[in-house]
């Protein structure tokens, strides 16, 4: 045993030496016009090497260290309780709800200007995942191109501002109805498709929709995109310094004080907030509907479902849809929050990301969703301290957590009948 | 006639790119084949296959060595153990753990491990497009002097020769090999495959470390026939190599050939007869509507619900 | 209205803005806007340099009417959802100064809070015109426009009495917006443009561009966007026997391009900024840059060091760190800087702006053109 271990330890050694050292400690660089190769600094390579040795002890004494760690007294308390009662935890939870909506509400008074615009951000992917949630964690399709009715949402609302002046609560509901039909309409076809094919389709046509937007550019302005979308305004009332459309007077002259920057990011703010609320109602509210059960027990088992007399491509279409509705909704806040939208606002990676959210706070789970999508937009900007390292970071840390908590944050406990125990 | 050539030299260049596609799919087709999972960091596999090949091209030159086989060859030799370590790295420290898990959750340990191994040559190798010597140059010439001439270099051609003998060699391999044969058999069913023996563990490794070799050729290859190389190429490609796999029928390795091929060609065709804008439109084009018409794509098996 | 909250807000805004004047007593914070991470990271690195020698040197000579400059550098990856949060943070700070940022697609967001902020930008390195476009006071920037130098490049196409042009861009915001520009100018010369078409930053197979660019049997290649998809194209089309004479902005003109062309970047025409650093009143700046490590020789170094010296002498002339007076004082005066001498239109533009064609080298020199 102890030889076959030295043999595995040696082996997982030389791997790190071989996949560490040749990139790690080379450095390509171009000298003048031709590439040159240049060693590490010693400093690189002596990680290198404390790397792999300490690998090496760790594949050596693996099962040791693995079993006493096995035999520590439990470290987190929290990994024999029971789970609790189901009427206490819902109660638990609106509480914790109804306390998060209200330090919401103050937070935009107490924070500063970068953290209130920050949290702007956060609430918009948290629409954005609460409505991937329904087609993924719910539903149990998985959408690799999400993204896409965000952009349509987005463009929606730049569009319409720009070529009819429509203001933004005109082009919020057209933005989610618009994405919501694009929803509807690629759904159609494609949800007969099943598990990763239909994730690649997805995928592929989000990817369409940007390169479409960026090679319009008549219509988009293409990689120029499309700028001066209006901020919202309050019962006419705009928050600029100055008031870009007839008709409409400015906030702080309405109210006799002095124009601060700031209430316009606080309202911005609170609109999202405000949305954010309604989706999270709105999709709860969903999924004690009889459509919401179907969509678990679609994603359950299917064949189950279809037996039951569900229709399956309804079932699936509605989740899809009601989906990119939301995605529409966070587009319109988006585009009004940015003043400024181009294609690469879109990409692969931001659908990545929303996914990412999805499943790190619990497929199907709206408090562990919302958790995540707060860590997820923070993390990154906390860590503006590592700036370089920061995507390598936010990498390892998705594997880390797939490995160690592949259930999320706070995974989804179904709502349940308990019966009574018998005497 | 002048058209014709013309034609002739899209499809040639089409046909080339398509076989390189082919070779990184086939990573993407055998994994998925085996443990149903989509390996997003492959195409970074690919990438990092031809980041040390570059390394090792380099190298040798400040060795003063030129002698054009030699290097080759220890380029090759070297990106496909600095690869296939990767691939089988990632697959013991990303994917083993979370096995058998639901389906998402691999999939976003592989694209974790994407961003996280983009960044780390990023980090390793800084950001900027790096040029790739071409040590391969000239080619063949058809055609009348003084108009069109349809062109093969002689780096088309070794993609061709390539590619083709690392598919009949993973044919073979697959049919005849014991490590092979087990790899079908864990396929089919790896509970089974278990069962009778198989060390499952031990296949799903191999097919890491062959899909992550086949990968590094194509590293090489590109990063010679293209002429630079940059961290987030390996995506991009990757996507690329993903689609083919698909659009052939994931999990046949057959059909990652003719995926590729196909995709190579659409691709190519839509540069020279529409705009190259629309190129990416195309093959995601291409790949929904077939899928919609066969939707275990071109060559894939039907798949039988079993309840 | 009188809430407890709105007691509080005034209290955090009295003590934010006390805390403010007490700083600013001291030192004028200068934002620095760029990309540090990111696939355009070594544009940003100019920046920074070329930012900071400038406040170095200033802080040297004593500072601004008395103060001192703090650079206050942020990372913007060149990704516009994050120059947005860059650019609150810089309210934050209290900045009231900022040189950025680098790509179009980041500025403009970032200059509509600036803007409403009252916080005075200077562009070293973003080309779009529609930046300065939208009537706004305090945009100003250090570089010339695509609008500017797309004609540069097309008139000397033009000169050259070509045939048949092809022009290519990279579907970016500034590679498509100086091909359009050259498009234009070259229509309006005459000079038959056989092939307008776009192709996809970050690709690399360019095989059936080139094959369809010897079809269409051109003389010319006018290429809009950056040297990474360049050097390709010029390496694929040397490998294909395409006979055609490639020309290209500042954004090419990078020895990078070397590396990955080899001597197929032979003959390669750029029209670039007059090289500032080779000026014979600016060595001393670059033997301080040499100095330090750095390489004075990139398109944005200089401009970047303008940029901060343009804020610092604009404070002096308006004897005031209002950007709105500052703003006012830079319309009005005439600068002497490393880049020249420099006068404001009243959008922000500089009156003029060189360009100059040059003949590039396979060994990464570059001579001008007659």
């Amino acid at each position: 045993m102890a030889a076959h271990n030295l043999k595995h330890a040696l082996f997982c050694a030389i791997v790190t030496l071989i996949i560490s050292y040749p990139i790690l400690g080379f450095n390509l660089a171009s000298e003048g016009t031709t590439v040159t190769l240049e060693g590490a600094k010693t400093s690189t390579v002596v990680g290198v090497l404390l790397a792999a040795v300490i690998v090496f002890l760790f594949q050596l004494f693996r099962d040791t260290l693995m079993g006493s760690l096995r035999q520590l007294p439990a470290v987190n308390p929290l990994t024999n309780r029971k789970p609790m009662e189901q009427s206490k935890r819902l109660k638990l939870d609106s509480v914790l709800l109804t306390l998060m909506i209200i330090g919401a509400l103050i937070w935009p008074f107490i924070a500063s200007r970068g953290a209130v615009d920050l949290s702007t951000l956060v609430l918009i992917y948290i629409m954005l995942a609460l409505g991937l949630n329904v087609v993924v964690g719910l539903a149990g399709l998985l959408d690799l191109g999400y993204v896409a009715f965000y952009a349509v949402g987005a463009y929606t609302f730049a569009l319409l501002s720009q070529y009819y002046g429509v203001s933004f609560w005109f082009a919020l509901p057209i933005g989610a109805l618009l994405a919501a039909l694009f929803g509807l309409v690629l759904g159609f076809p494609v949800l007969r498709l099943r598990g990763d094919y239909l994730a690649i389709v997805t995928l592929g046509f989000g990817e369409i929709i940007r390169i479409l937007l960026n090679n319009m550019t008549n219509l988009t302005g293409g990689p120029n995109g499309i700028g001066g979308i209006p901020d919202p305004t309050l019962f006419g009332m705009e928050f600029g310094r100055r008031v870009k459309e007839e008709g409409n007077t400015s906030f702080h002259e309405t109210f006799g004080i002095a124009y601060s920057g700031e209430h316009k990011v606080i309202f911005l703010y609170l609109i999202a907030l405000v949305l954010a609320v309604i989706t999270a109602i709105a999709i709860r509210r969903l999924m004690r509907m009889p459509v919401g059960r179907a969509w678990e027990a679609l994603r359950e088992d299917e064949i189950a479902a279809k037996s039951l007399g569900l229709n399956r491509t309804a079932v699936k279409l509605s989740a899809f849809t009601i989906g990119a509705f939301f995605a529409g909704f966070a587009g319109t806040v988006f585009a009004s929050k940015q003043g400024f939208i181009s294609p690469e606002s879109f990409v692969f990676l931001e659908s990545a990301i929303i996914l990412a959210i999805v499943v790190l706070g619990g497929m199907g789970s709206q408090m562990g969703v919302i958790l995540a999508a707060i860590a997820v937009t923070i993390l990154p900007e906390l860590a503006r301290e590592f700036s370089e390292y920061r995507m390598l970071i936010f990498g390892a840390a998705m594997v880390l957590m797939m490995v160690w908590r592949p259930q999320g944050l706070l995974p989804m406990r179904r709502i349940h009948i308990e019966l009574k125990k018998q005497e | 006639m002048q058209d014709l050539l013309y034609f002739i030299q899209q499809l040639i260049n089409g046909l080339t790119i398509g076989s390189t596609y082919a070779l990184i799919a086939i990573g993407y087709t055998m994994v998925y084949g085996i443990i149903g999972m989509i390996n997003f960091a492959h195409g970074e596999i690919y990438m990092i296959g031809a980041y040390t090949a570059l390394i090792a091209i380099t190298g040798l030159a400040a060795l003063g060595i030129a002698w054009l086989p030699l290097i080759l060859i220890v380029a090759l030799v070297c990106a496909m153990i600095v690869s296939s370590s990767m691939g089988w790295a990632v697959e013991r420290v990303a994917y083993r753990p979370v096995r058998g898990k639901h389906r998402l959750i691999p999939l976003i340990s592989a694209i974790g491990m994407s961003i996280f191994l983009q960044n780390y040559v990023h980090l390793a190798q800084g950001s900027r497009n790096i040029g790739f010597p071409a040590l391969i140059e000239g080619g063949f010439r058809f055609g009348a002097e003084d108009s069109f001439q349809t062109s093969i270099s002689y780096m088309q051609v070794t993609i061709f020769v390539t590619t083709l003998v690392c598919m009949t060699i993973l044919s073979l391999f697959i049919s005849r090999s014991r490590i092979g044969r087990a790899c079908r058999a864990v396929s089919q069913d790896l509970g089974m495959a278990n069962l009778l023996g198989i060390d499952t563990n031990r296949i799903i490794s191999a097919t890491f470390v062959i899909g992550a070799a086949l990968a590094a050729v194509a590293g090489l290859l590109l990063g010679m026939y293209y002429g630079s190389i940059d961290p987030l190429f390996g995506f991009i490609a990757g996507l690329k190599a993903f689609t083919a796999a698909v659009l052939g029928g994931i999990g046949s390795i057959p059909g990652a050939m003719l995926g590729g091929l196909i995709l190579g060609v659409a691709e190519s065709m839509t540069s020279g007869y529409l705009s190259g804008e629309y190129k990416d439109v195309v093959s995601f084009g291409l790949l929904i509507l077939i899928l919609l018409f066969k939707p275990t794509g071109l060559l894939g098996k039907p798949e039988v619900e079993k309840i | 209205m009188r809430t407890p909250v709105k007691k509080l807000v005034s209290a955090v805004a009295t003590s934010i803005a006390v805390m403010g004047a007490g700083q600013a007593a001291a030192e004028i914070k200068i934002g620095i806007a760029g990309p540090m991470t990111g696939p355009v990271a070594q544009y940003g690195d100019m920046q920074f340099s070329g930012a900071s020698m400038a406040i170095e040197q200033i802080n040297a000579n004593g500072g601004v009417m008395g103060e001192k400059l703090v650079g206050v550098e942020q990372d913007d990856v060149c990704d516009p959802k994050q120059a947005v949060t860059v650019a609150n943070n810089m309210v934050n700070e209290g900045v009231r100064f900022v040189v950025g940022h680098l790509c179009s697609s980041s500025t403009q967001p970032a200059s509509d809070i600036y803007e409403d902020e009252g916080i005075l930008m200077v562009t070293p390195a973003s080309t779009s015109p529609d930046i300065t476009e939208r009537g706004y006071e305090l945009v100003f920037r250090t570089i010339g426009l695509d609008s500017m130098q797309g004609p540069v490049a097309a008139n000397y196409l033009i000169s050259q009495k070509p045939e048949r042009v092809a022009v290519v861009h990279d579907k970016q915001q500034y590679g498509e917006g100086i091909a359009t520009a050259v498009r234009d100018t070259l229509e309006e010369g005459g000079v038959e443009v056989a092939m307008f078409e776009g192709i996809t930053a970050g690709a690399k197979d360019f095989s059936s561009l080139v094959t369809k660019l010897r079809q269409a049997d051109v003389d010319y290649v006018y290429y809009g966007g950056y040297h990474p998809e360049l050097g390709l194209i010029l390496r694929q089309a040397q490998q294909a026997d395409l006979d055609a004479t490639f020309m290209g902005p500042e954004g090419v003109g990078n020895k990078d391009i070397n590396t990955i062309a080899g001597d197929a970047a032979e003959g390669l025409l750029v029209t670039l900024p007059p090289s500032f650093d080779e000026k014979d009143e600016n060595q001393e700046l670059v033997q301080a840059f040499e100095e330090k490590g750095e390489d004075p020789s990139g398109p944005f170094v200089l401009t970047s060091y303008t940029a901060v010296q343009l804020i610092a002498d604009g404070i002096e002339a308006a004897e005031s760190t209002d950007p709105f007076d500052v703003a006012e004082a830079l319309r009005a005066g005439t600068f002497q800087t490393p880049i020249g001498t420099v006068e404001y239109d009243g959008k922000g533009d500089m009156e003029s702006f060189e360009f100059v064609v040059y003949e590039w080298h396979s060994d990464g020199s570059k001579t001008p053109v007659n």
